[in-house]
């Protein structure tokens, strides 16, 4: 069986081991190991193109295999899943519960593994954070082979270090995450948005009116002209608050069912991107918002490129899409906008790059301090730099 | 020049003098944490009051290959920040400040040495609080809740210190500083932020703490329920989170530390009851008081006794007091006790609970018992007296209760951390490797091993074992047996 990586990484077709359970698993990168093979950790592959453009690989390990349901405990608000399992499936099967995540690239088949390795959330990040936040438990395949468990079953839980913080956002350059212990929330009965129209550099103060109320929005985005301000509960309760938020604010519409659904898949959408655009990914203190996107539609007019945005005001996440002019404009936009994003501390993640963007501008910006920290810990895990060859170059 | 004497001098420059502390008498004021059953008297104290001191004092010591043990308030009941005997002690109670607070993003910047409720106060006229309470939050500091990870009662609903954490200003065992973290939750590359959270001071020594603060539900509704059984009160438990309500704090006491409680202050309780449940919940107003009645029928359902619905904050108040003072309260009916800090998955709670029950029986020792219902930690009380030569007893029932929840699916610690109480433990919560992949995560961040030795993962010197990482079996290497 062999598939290829993904244009970024390779053009021809490469071995491809897929593991069924956690031994075989084990015995894959055991095996790589002895033969000094580099190898590359993949899931459902939504995420092959963020960061740096992997080098050359001589297999590929697919963790789709590790499919498993390990256990579900309800009444602990416990799940454990082997992380090839589709976020997607895994939601399937919680009853009356759900993982508090809504990461663009659920529906395009994200597995839990590939979801904490990127360290990726949706706008339900306000409430619940990102999978890091919800994992309690994680057993890894190290570089050599080597099984390692972190955390536990229980959602209290401080024995040891907690290794998964380290595997979220490591993009399989630490490890291969094998098997995941999630806490579980009750799934709401009932979610209500409230749409607001309004320019993205009036958002933090619109939104800094309903997040400074108690009417507890559980997520608030700006998309595409609008600030999209959610409630979830019982349906009384829910209907109600966006209601209040609406006379709060003196105007927007409440939106339900369909035309509610509607708003958040295109925000999505264009999270997740598509062929041809540049997809980047920042963090800065939530009241920037207006001064970056201000400051990216400037760059986006001089270097000819559509700069899309949009952003998770309360929390001060925000993802843009650049598409049209050319590659060197793009590479142009993210270097001139990520230095203004790290000089105020921020951070900038390029989510996928189109096609010899990457030439002008690098995937990553210049080393943070943690750098030489970061070093020694791929140096402690994957000493022979195996793993995601290239991934975080030239950081680590 | 001994090496200590050397860094005495050196630091006394740099701290000045009352920034270090060598007289043998004051010293001992740090010889133990609030685990008094461990005692060393460290070679030196000092007390830093900038980021820029802290640093220069680990990379003195960095230099002089002398081991430092970063501490807060003292509170933690592990032995986290047990001294080293040839070692320093670096205090943070100095670094107070709090140092920005901005109620436009809901976060606050404070030193290390701020206590947790401080942090609420001081952002409270803006309606924020911060979410993480431990019951010791009057005294105990915000870097000592970082280092351990500190929950409450209310971290059911809202999570534990490392989802509050934004931002770690980090000294690294080199002496160099760090931000671990950002300015929002989107970090580039790997959480470190979330590895040292909980890391107990042993991955290096957070000198600032930026903490997301959360906006103060509109409604709180707040019950003490008493109940026939434990096993009722802990059924009410588990019906509440079928019907898919998730209160904000749900704490069980059994009548031993009610007792204890009642004699020290008095809240209210009902003596002779054999459970009391407290159940919080908070929220929009509408929905909270419609889940509060859900909640109330629920309790009945179970065969309450009594149920006594806070009317006002004051009332609230001191239902909470009652369950705070649990602890220290204690002392009243015992003349020394240990606290025991396992998690069990919830629904495991009433075998965990009849077996602790049983296990303190054959030793001739009363357990009390106080715990976080919602997520089944468990504060199970063992109480001796050491003038009957209680002692010894007494600890081997402590760290058997521990290892009784590691066999029910939980885990050794679910608040307080593993420190230098529980080290020798984590062996049967943990495989070799699972321990060797921790310990080469350490020496990542601490190769010379200086920052607080001796806690967290087991050692030859705690626990008589066999040091250093994993290494294969020579059977192993030859490919005839394997692990998993």
């Amino acid at each position: 069986m062999s598939s290829s990586v993904s244009d970024r990484t390779s053009t021809g077709e490469l071995p491809t081991v897929r593991p069924t359970d956690l031994a075989q698993a084990r015995d894959a990168m055991r095996d790589a190991a002895r033969a000094g093979h580099r190898v590359l950790v993949r899931g459902a592959g939504t995420a092959q193109s963020w960061g740096a453009p992997v080098e050359p690989v001589d297999v590929v390990v697919d963790t789709t295999g590790l499919d498993r349901l390990v256990a579900y405990n309800p009444a602990d608000m416990t799940v454990a899943v082997g992380a090839g399992m589709t976020m997607a499936d895994l939601q399937d099967r919680l009853k009356g519960q759900r993982v508090a995540l809504d990461a663009a690239r659920i529906p395009a088949g994200a597995t839990v593994g590939g979801l904490l390795a990127t360290g990726d959330g949706g706008p339900l990040r306000a409430s619940y954070g990102t999978l890091r936040d919800l994992v309690i438990g994680i057993t890894v395949v190290l570089a050599d082979g080597t099984v390692a468990r972190s955390g536990g079953h229980v959602i209290k839980n401080v024995a040891g270090y907690d290794l998964t913080k380290l595997f979220a956002g490591s993009l399989g350059s630490f490890g291969l995450v094998a098997e995941v212990v999630l806490r579980v929330h009750p799934r709401p009965e009932a979610s209500r948005t409230l749409a607001v129209p309004c320019p993205v550099t009036a958002a933090v103060p619109v939104a800094g009116v309903v997040l400074s109320s108690p009417l507890e929005p559980v997520a608030v985005d700006w998309h595409d002209g609008r600030l999209l301000v959610r409630f979830e509960g019982t349906a009384a309760g829910a209907a109600t608050r966006a209601e209040k938020a609406r006379e709060l604010l003196g105007r927007g519409e409440v939106l339900g069912g369909d035309s509610e659904e509607a708003a958040w898949s295109g925000l999505a959408a264009l999270v997740r991107g598509e062929e041809g655009r540049t997809v980047l990914r920042a963090g800065t203190r939530p009241d920037q918002l207006a001064e970056f996107a201000e400051l990216l539609g400037s760059l986006a007019d001089r270097h000819g490129v559509t700069a899309a945005l949009t952003a998770g005001v309360g929390v001060g996440v925000s993802t843009v899409a650049l598409a049209g002019g050319t590659p060197a404009g793009h590479g142009a936009v993210l270097a001139a906008w990520r230095a203004r994003v790290l000089a105020a501390g921020g951070s900038v993640t390029v989510h996928r790059a189109a096609e010899g963007v990457l030439e002008s501008a690098p995937a990553w910006g210049p080393a943070p301090a943690t750098a030489p920290l970061l070093r020694a810990i791929k140096q402690q895990l994957d000493a022979d730099h195996r793993l995601a060859p290239g991934r975080f170059a030239p950081w680590f | 020049m001994t090496a200590i004497a050397d860094l005495r001098e050196t630091l006394t420059t740099v701290l000045g003098p009352a920034g270090v502390i060598s007289d043998p008498v004051e010293l001992r004021t740090y010889e133990c944490d609030g685990l008094a059953g461990y005692r060393v008297v460290p070679s030196l104290v000092l007390l830093p009051t900038t980021t820029a001191e802290v640093a220069a004092v680990v990379r003195a010591c960095h230099r002089a290959k002398v081991p430092f043990v970063a501490r807060g308030a003292g509170t933690g009941l592990s032995g986290g920040a047990l001294p080293v005997a040839e070692g320093v002690v670096i205090s943070l109670q100095r670094m107070r400040a709090l140092v920005e607070v901005d109620p436009a993003n809901h976060r606050a910047v404070v030193q290390p040495g701020v206590t947790n409720l401080a942090i609420s106060r001081a952002v409270a006229s803006h309606d924020l609080y911060y979410a993480p309470d431990p019951s010791s939050q009057q005294v105990c500091t915000i870097g000592g809740n970082v280092a351990e990870n500190s929950g409450g009662a209310h971290c059911l609903k809202y999570g534990f210190t490392t989802n509050h954490v934004l931002a770690l200003e980090t000294v690294l065992p080199d002496g160099s500083v760090v931000w671990l973290g950002g300015p929002s939750p989107e970090v580039a590359g790997p959480d470190l932020r979330g590895l040292m959270v909980g890391s107990e001071g042993t991955l290096g020594i957070v000198t600032g703490v930026v903490v997301r603060l959360l906006r103060k539900p509109e409604a709180v509704h707040t019950l003490l329920a008493d109940f026939p059984s434990i096993e009722q009160a802990g059924n009410t438990v588990t019906d509440i989170i079928g019907a898919g309500i998730v209160p904000a704090a749900m704490e069980i006491m059994d009548q031993l530390a009610i007792e204890a409680s009642e004699a020290a202050v008095g809240a209210g309780y009902t003596l002779e009851t054999p459970a009391a449940l407290v159940i919080e919940l908070d929220g929009p107003a509408d929905e909270c008081g419609e889940l509060f009645e859900a909640v109330q029928e629920l309790c009945h359902r179970n065969g309450t006794t009594k149920i006594r619905v806070a009317a006002d904050d004051a009332e609230r108040a001191r239902i909470w007091t009652g369950r705070k003072a649990a602890f220290a309260a204690v002392g009243r009916i015992s003349p020394q006790y240990f606290v025991q800090d396992g998690v069990v998955p919830r629904t495991r709670l009433a075998e965990a609970l009849g077996t602790i029950a049983a296990m303190g029986a054959e030793a001739g020792l009363r357990v009390a018992n106080v715990f976080h219902a919602g997520d089944g930690n468990l504060h199970p009380l063992v109480l001796y007296d050491d003038a009957r030569g209680e002692h010894e007893r007494a600890e081997k029932l402590s760290k058997a209760i521990a290892e009784l929840c590691v066999d029910l699916g939980g885990s050794l610690s679910g608040e307080h951390g593993i420190g230098t109480d529980k080290a020798c433990s984590m062996p049967v919560m943990f495989g070799e490797d699972d321990l060797a992949t921790m310990d080469r995560v350490r020496r990542a961040f601490d190769p010379d091993g200086l920052c607080n030795p001796g806690k967290v993962l087991p050692t030859p010197r705690l626990c008589g074992e066999k040091p250093g990482p994993y290494r294969p079996h020579p059977l192993e290497a030859d490919g005839v047996i394997e692990r998993l």
